[in-house]
């Protein structure tokens, strides 16, 4: 079906030599890039409609020389227009290239004929791709896959498919333009007789729609190999590499410091004597300033006689309390949290109990903690056979 | 009474204590030298009552300082250290004025219903108040309360730590400046009342607005501030020797163990507020809310001077926010939280075994069990109950307290745009109310779990110590 339809470099060629002259290059091309933008009209419609589409465009583009902006307008058109190519286009392909080949050329010698500037080439390339919706991206080298993809437009106009990878990047293009214009086209008038024109840079597309994908695959490659530069390409970019470079070096000194060469602590596991060192309703604070804990002997908890390593370190903010004997009670000196003997919380703000830490009786007869473990209460977890020892 | 530390290791009355007061007091007696000269100049009479004669005020003024004169030279002169309890003129506040201020500022209920009814009655009786004599007495008042009790041992201990210097030294700064605006607003409100509305605003600040110069007046000034300041802080740091303590350690805190001053009303929070609200959360919205008051000040008039009828609501909350909320905190955490972080007067010895009741509920607790009397099911941990029944009962406990902080933050804002903040809803709009309104009621969080905590003894709305959470 794609047959019928008239690439978009036809439209282009046909637009101009009614306007009669390569000067008004610019002219032409704009009601083109017009239509794709409401798209889903079949690309055939899309040739009749230009005249009234034109003022709908304007010609803003045309009059800017910057390059940037182009290329912007480029890749706007590219993304409104959603071109992709759906698996069809391998079939149409072959069909449709021999016919469209030397049409499709017309359009870009045109171009360089209007305007020899390498940066107006790529406007009208824009534009050309605009008009041809869909398929703009692969129109550069291949008017088969682009002729192809134009049955898809319709039902594809998500942008999503804008970075496949089967757009010919800037670069390519610039190539191309130069190529044509190294071939001394700059000057030649009309479409027909430059239509013939691209074919030295044809050569290049035969090998095109036999495998479609393979430029826009090599295109990434390159962007992907040139992505480096841009990282210097200003001071500004050199500015934030700089200091990207800096803070990324500061993060791994500091994931460095967290793992020292020597670890002066004492080990987690370590004997506190026999049970019998510890009198029943006890508490010892004698291992409280070199290891953090109290070894507290107590029939408090569940009516057990329990020997409990109980943690310093308050579960409110973290703070150190006291062991008052008089009042048989932790107490914080931070904010005031109280606890039992047994470590259970009972005034102040402390959320919840003193921690646990392993106690098991070692097969010599003494205790041992293994400051490596703790047992929550609010958890359950003082049920758990390793956080006391019964005595 | 005797100077010896061996029998008495706590003396109220030392040589040094006399002679530091005496020289006080001449301060004091110079300050209202001047005083009775301007009081003189104006020659304003007033009527004795009883004798029925007119006196000029300043003879008062003159009786006063004569008296602070007698005063600071006994104070200097008496060297006898074996009789320093004979010292005749020792003026000490007494035994039944200690105990009655302990017993007021000692409980936190009497100390924040004072804090609170002492900002209003400032915002109520401010015309009385910033009247030039009044302010002066009560500076010397401030003066005086402060001398008197200095010839207390516990009193001096807190008031005369070199940390502490500087706050007391605020504490004058924060009633001077309070006193200099409300002298300002009142007399710009008086001057606003009379306008008829022509030229320009007849405010204080409008009288002396001719242009200066930076060179040479402001630039100065700021050389001469400079230099003040850098001398101040040079005998400051000589005079007044920085704390040096034992080395720290991990396993013992000190008791008490103090945030720095400036942090005290945070470490007050967190007596009442579980860490992550206390510490992150409630910092947060204070420096965002602060920031956010331009954006969110709908209140085009009173800018440029001092005013407070037409920034009556502004300046009040303000007021609130900062007297009661964090001045009063710094206060309370400064010199009054000891050992264990219990609450001790200003003349209580800080005994490490002052027992404090502070047993406290969670609202589940209370409402389970004290008013609905059921049994307070709690989840079984370890292999027993599957996550989902864990947490599903963990929310039907905490319901209460997930319900009274909803109906808080998410059901009180349209109500007061209803009610009492109507006019407030309808000038800044719905996005700028609710911003403002869940600023002033994160502000007002704080009294209100306070007040829950003494008259409840409420610990926590929402407890869940299993996942770190508590509200």
């Amino acid at each position: 079906m794609a047959d019928d339809r008239p690439s978009i470099e036809e439209i282009l060629a046909m637009a101009r030599s009614q306007d009669g002259g390569s000067a008004d290059t610019p002219a032409p091309a704009e009601p083109e890039a017009a239509p794709p933008a409401e798209e889903t009209a079949p690309a055939a419609e899309t040739s009749e409609e230009t005249p009234e589409a034109k003022p709908s465009k304007p010609a803003a583009p045309a009059a800017k020389p910057s390059g940037v902006s182009d290329i912007l307008a480029m890749a706007r058109a590219q993304d409104s227009g959603g071109g992709t190519e759906a698996p069809a286009a391998e079939e149409a392909k072959e069909a449709e290239a021999p016919d469209e080949t030397p049409e499709a050329k017309p359009s870009k010698p045109s171009a360089p004929a209007a305007k020899p500037s390498g940066v107006s080439d790529i406007l009208a390339m824009a534009r050309a791709q605009d008009s041809g919706g869909a398929a703009e991206t692969p129109a550069a080298d291949t008017p088969a896959k682009e002729a192809a993809a134009e049955d898809d437009a319709p039902s594809s106009e998500t942008p999503a498919s804008a970075g496949d990878g089967s757009r010919p990047s800037v670069q390519e293009m610039l190539q191309q333009l130069r190529q044509t214009d190294g071939a001394g086209q700059a000057t030649e008038a009309v479409s027909e007789t430059s239509s013939e024109r691209p074919m030295p840079v044809r050569p290049a597309a035969p090998e095109a729609p036999v495998a479609p994908p393979t430029p826009g695959r090599r295109s990434v490659l390159v962007a992907l190999m040139l992505a480096p530069t841009q990282l210097i390409a200003t001071p500004f970019a050199i500015a934030w590499t700089t200091l990207t470079a800096a803070c990324g070096a500061m993060v791994l000194g500091l994931a460095r410091f967290m793992f020292p060469n020597t670890l002066v602590e004492p080990p987690m596991t370590f004997k506190i004597g026999p049970p019998s060192d510890y009198p029943p309703e006890s508490v010892s604070t004698k291992f409280k300033a070199e290891r953090g804990i109290w070894i507290v002997r107590s029939t408090m908890y569940n009516g057990q006689d329990q020997i409990v390593a109980i943690s310093t370190v308050c579960t409110h903010l973290g703070c150190t309390p006291n062991w008052l004997e008089g009042e048989q009670k932790f107490k914080c000196p931070c904010h005031g949290s109280g606890f039992y003997k047994s470590g259970v919380n009972f005034e102040g703000p402390a959320p919840r109990p003193l921690e646990r830490h392993g106690l098991r009786l070692a097969p010599d007869g003494m205790l041992e903690v293994d400051k490596s473990k703790k047992f929550q209460e609010e958890l359950g977890q003082w049920e758990d056979g390793t956080s006391f020892v019964n005595s | 009474m005797n100077v010896d530390p061996f029998i008495d290791p706590h003396p109220n009355l030392t040589p040094a204590v006399l002679q530091g007061l005496g020289w006080l007091y001449l301060v004091l007696c110079a300050m209202n030298l001047w005083w009775t000269i301007r009081v003189y100049r104006e020659d304003k009479h007033v009527m004795v009552p009883v004798l029925n004669i007119e006196l000029p005020r300043a003879t008062f003024w003159a009786l006063y300082t004569s008296a602070l004169m007698i005063v600071g030279f006994m104070h200097v002169s008496w060297t006898n250290e074996d009789y320093i309890d004979r010292f005749p003129l020792v003026l000490e506040p007494g035994g039944p004025f200690q105990t009655t201020i302990d017993f007021v500022v000692a409980n936190p209920v009497t100390y924040f219903v004072i804090s609170i009814t002492g900002t209003i009655a400032v915002l109520l009786f401010r015309k009385f108040l910033v009247k030039p004599t009044v302010g002066w007495i009560l500076l010397n008042a401030a003066v005086l309360f402060q001398a008197l009790s200095m010839t207390d041992y516990d009193f001096r201990q807190i008031v005369g730590k070199p940390d502490n210097v500087p706050i007391v030294a605020l504490l004058y700064l924060v009633g001077g400046f309070t006193w200099l605006y409300f002298y300002k607003a009142v007399e710009n409100d008086r001057r606003l009342a009379e306008w008829d509305g022509e030229g320009p605003v007849p405010v204080l600040e409008n009288d002396e607005n001719e242009k200066v110069l930076v060179w040479p007046d402001l630039v100065y000034s700021e050389l001469i501030c400079m230099i003040a300041i850098t001398t101040l802080l040079i005998v400051w740091g000589i005079v007044l020797e920085a704390p040096l303590e034992e080395p720290a350690s991990s396993a013992k805190t000190p008791n008490p163990s103090k945030a720095p001053w400036y942090f005290l009303g945070l470490q007050e929070m967190l007596v009442y507020y579980d860490p992550w609200l206390a510490g992150v959360v409630f910092p947060t919205m204070i420096l965002g809310g602060l920031m956010a008051i331009p954006y969110i000040d709908f209140n085009r008039i009173g800018n440029g001077y001092y005013v407070f009828r037409q920034r009556a609501f502004s300046i009040i909350t303000f007021l609130v926010g900062f007297i009661t909320l964090w001045v009063a905190m710094i206060i309370l955490g400064t010199f009054l939280r000891g050992p264990n972080w219990n609450i001790f007067g200003i003349y209580e010895y800080w005994d490490v075994h002052k027992l404090e009741a502070l047993n406290n509920v969670m609202l589940s607790e209370l409402f389970y069990l004290d008013w609905f009397g059921q049994f307070l099911d709690m989840p079984s941990y370890g292999n027993d109950d599957p996550l989902g029944k864990q947490v599903s009962m963990i929310l039907l406990r905490e319901l209460p307290g997930f319900a009274v902080i909803g109906i808080y933050f998410v059901a009180l804002p349209p109500l007061l745009a209803m009610t009492c903040l109507r006019t407030f809803y309808q000038r800044m709009g719905y996005l700028r109310f609710m911003v403002f309104t869940q600023l002033l009621l994160w502000m007002a969080a704080l009294p209100l779990k306070m007040v829950l905590r003494w008259a409840l003894n409420l610990k926590y709305l929402v407890n869940i110590p299993e996942y770190f959470f508590n509200i």
